[in-house]
């Protein structure tokens, strides 16, 4: 029986991708029709933007098990490269944009390159050390960044024309929210098509035994290498969808601490999994948003739900939704 | 009888329906103000200080309204940071639907939302960000109540070098839009008076240790003023480490640390005896003799048991203002805007407010220099 078949076979009918991609597409669609008002629809595209970063990092340390702290780096890279095409250049979006996944994966790879041989803690020391020199670049090179004095009316990506329909322009929050949302679906479908390939196993048998992986013949610095690029880049698109979606750019959006709040969005989720990260992020994104309520207690509240979640559920929210599922019985 | 009973229910019916509308219509006069403050994050001591002038202000105002109007406020945590205070804005205009908004205190938050609220058409007053491009050239909806970068920083340099006679300045700032703003005017200024800058030191908001800064500092030669451009928290790390290196007059060096209105009351106390004979600006004298400032000082102590700060302040004649231009006739978010663009004469009690093209107050009387004695109290110098 092939895997196909024995997957078919295993899953239940409400676990099928496909029918999960589409669902997704139309919660996609429909999120904005439910959460009306300005506010809550850039909300949802905050969300978007965060899966991206969430996505990005799973994919380093949930996949390859590569601790990587330096998250935020590829993040400000993307957001900066991008950003200083478009207004010193007047690279257009779509190319600026291209430039920017490409530069913020490209500084994955030679981070990478240079970490490969370290582990764990010291892998972790090394990418922050990385977060810090970007942020400091980021800060102090004022002739090219602007630095801390910022990058004030970034435009919007460019509207869209299709014949024959009224041109769809991205100044609407729900139109940026759906490009935002459609690339990060695009993302997820590919990472999940790789996850699924022999490059999934091969990246999750050097996370579980990096030894006995390279003594099968897998060249595992490369396949880190790989990893950290491609992680680095999910990152960098996210900074360019940042800098166009807040029209303002100063460093301190990409600080370490930023770094530390993606790490929590992929543990809370579930690492590992690509749609843990998914509801991690949601969850993070939305959370402070909801607790706006309760005033001054909101980041109190929010700290005390972020450690109930890591303490009770350490394998993330997917692991509870397993849980939950398996008592219901809705999965084996 | 039946008749009777009619007419009673008639009436009655009337009357309810009277005070219904009655109801209604003192509920419709309301003006409704958004307050966007930094009340987490290294700023958030703007927020709790802000909202104390805010809530003394309304409680006044709400005793016998104004031109029929009451006022009521909605919090928003705008984090001094721009993305957070974007989507508080948003957050505030969506579901709060205010006429008018203040805030924000830090200049990235405040140009961030600029444009968010200019979209909106909702007024905005600005008490704390002193970024010069907020009003050059800002927009019609945004109204800054404080002097700007230019106008405190040409100020507090040509104090420093006519009152203090200094000649040499070290300056300190953090690497944020408005530390590299302020601390750049004042070289411009320092410098065509006549004045030598030993050395620019910028650091970021990471930075907690400045003895490395301070022993530099102190191998700089003869300093006169160091102007310092930095939230409290670094603010009295500074200043301490300036002192314990016997740079500054707190640690019987010859240097005066020179501030600006970013540092809230109270720091000298907390600075200890490092503070003493630091020159800053203050935007609310407390010992001015003016009955207005008098009544808001006792009302602030009978109210919050404890002196105001310019912080609060400045948010009281936030309100104050908004409250002038309701007396004037305003009523909604257009006619707030375009009665603030016609302020020239209000008086509050920071000083007083008169808006140029840009909606920049021109008036310098919110200037006020305190130097601090060795008891850690203030001596006002009376220099504007």
């Amino acid at each position: 029986m092939s895997d196909a078949a024995i997957s078919r076979a295993v899953h239940p009918w409400w676990a099928s991708r496909r029918l999960g991609f589409l669902a997704a597409a139309l919660v996609i669609a429909a999120l904005p029709m439910m959460l009306t008002g300005n506010y809550w629809q850039t909300n949802l595209t905050i969300c978007a933007i965060n899966v991206l970063l969430a996505l990005g990092l799973d994919f380093i340390l949930g996949y390859a098990g590569q601790l990587n702290l330096g998250q935020s780096a590829f993040y400000g890279l993307g957001a900066y490269v991008s950003t200083l095409l478009i207004t010193r250049l007047g690279v257009p979006f779509w190319a600026a944009f291209a430039a920017g996944v490409a530069f913020a994966g490209l500084a994955g790879m030679i981070l990478a390159t240079f970490a490969v041989r370290l582990r764990g803690h010291y892998l972790a020391i090394a990418s922050l050390g990385f977060a810090v020199i970007t942020y400091q670049i980021l800060l102090n090179w004022i002739n090219l960044t602007q630095g801390p004095l910022g990058i004030y009316a970034i435009p919007p990506p460019p509207a869209i024309t299709i014949p024959g329909l009224p041109a769809i322009s991205f100044r609407n929050p729900v139109a940026l929210f759906y490009l935002v949302a459609g690339v990060t679906l695009l993302v997820y479908f590919i990472l999940d098509q790789l996850v699924r390939s022999p490059i999934g196993e091969t990246l999750t048998a050097i996370r579980e035994d990096e030894v006995s992986a390279a003594s099968l013949g897998i060249n595992t610095a490369l396949w880190k290498v790989f990893a950290f690029g491609v992680g680095a880049a999910v990152g960098g698109a996210a900074g360019c969808f940042y800098a166009t979606f807040v029209g303002t750019l100063v460093p301190d959006a990409f600080f370490i601490t930023e770094s530390f709040t993606i790490l929590a969005m992929v543990i809370v989720g579930g690492m590992g999994t690509l749609i843990g990260p998914v509801f991690g992020a949601v969850l993070l994104t939305l959370l402070p948003e909801v607790l706006r309520g309760v005033g001054d207690l909101r980041l109190m509240v929010y700290g005390a739900v972020l450690t109930l979640v890591v303490l009770f559920m350490p394998g993330g929210l997917v692991q509870a939704a397993r849980v939950v599922g398996a008592r219901l019985g809705l999965s084996r | 009888m039946r008749q009777q009973h009619l007419l009673v229910a008639t009436s009655a019916l009337g009357l309810i329906a009277s005070v219904a509308i009655g109801g209604a219509n003192a509920q419709d006069k309301t003006i409704k103000i958004g307050a966007l403050l930094p009340m987490s994050g290294p700023g958030a001591y703007f927020g709790s200080q802000d909202k104390q002038g805010i809530e003394l202000a309304l409680e006044q105002l709400n005793k016998s309204m104004v031109n029929g109007y009451k006022f009521t406020i909605q919090y928003e945590d705008s984090a001094c940071s721009p993305l957070p205070a974007s989507q508080a804005a948003k957050r505030l205009l969506d579901q709060y639907k205010p006429d008018v908004i203040i805030g924000e205190e830090c200049s990235d938050a405040t140009l961030a939302i600029m444009p968010i609220i200019e979209q909106a058409k909702v007024p905005m007053i600005n008490a704390g960000s002193s970024a010069l491009k907020i009003t050059d050239p800002g927009n019609p909806y945004t109204f800054r109540i404080m002097p700007n970068e230019v106008m405190q920083g040409v100020d507090i340099a040509s104090q420093a070098y006519n009152k203090l006679n200094a000649r040499t300045a070290v300056l300190l700032f953090e690497n944020t839009n408005a530390g590299i703003g302020n601390a750049k005017v004042f070289k411009e200024t320092f410098e065509k008076l006549g004045g030598k800058i030993l050395a620019e030191i910028g650091f970021g908001r990471d930075v907690n240790d400045f003895t490395s800064i301070a022993t530099r500092v102190a191998g700089l030669g003869k300093i006169d003023v160091i102007p310092t451009y930095t939230l409290e928290g670094q603010g009295l790390k500074i200043t301490q480490a300036l002192a314990q290196a016997g740079v500054v007059k707190g640690g019987d060096g010859p240097a005066i640390q020179l501030g600006t209105i970013w540092l809230p009351f109270g720091f000298e106390q907390k600075a200890g005896k490092a503070a003493t004979g630091y020159v800053r600006i203050v935007q609310f004298d407390p010992t001015d003799p003016r009955d207005m400032v008098k009544n808001f000082v006792s009302a602030f102590k009978a109210k919050f048991n404890s002196d105001p700060t310019h912080l609060n302040a400045h948010a009281y004649d936030q309100i104050m203002l908004i409250a002038d231009v309701v007396k004037r006739g305003a009523k909604d978010a257009q006619s707030i805007r375009d009665m603030l663009a016609q302020t020239k004469s209000f008086v509050g009690v920071t000083g007083s407010v008169e808006f140029d093209k840009n909606n920049q107050n021109v008036k310098m009387d919110t200037i006020h220099y305190m130097e601090t004695q060795p008891d850690l109290s203030w001596k006002a110098l009376k220099w504007n």
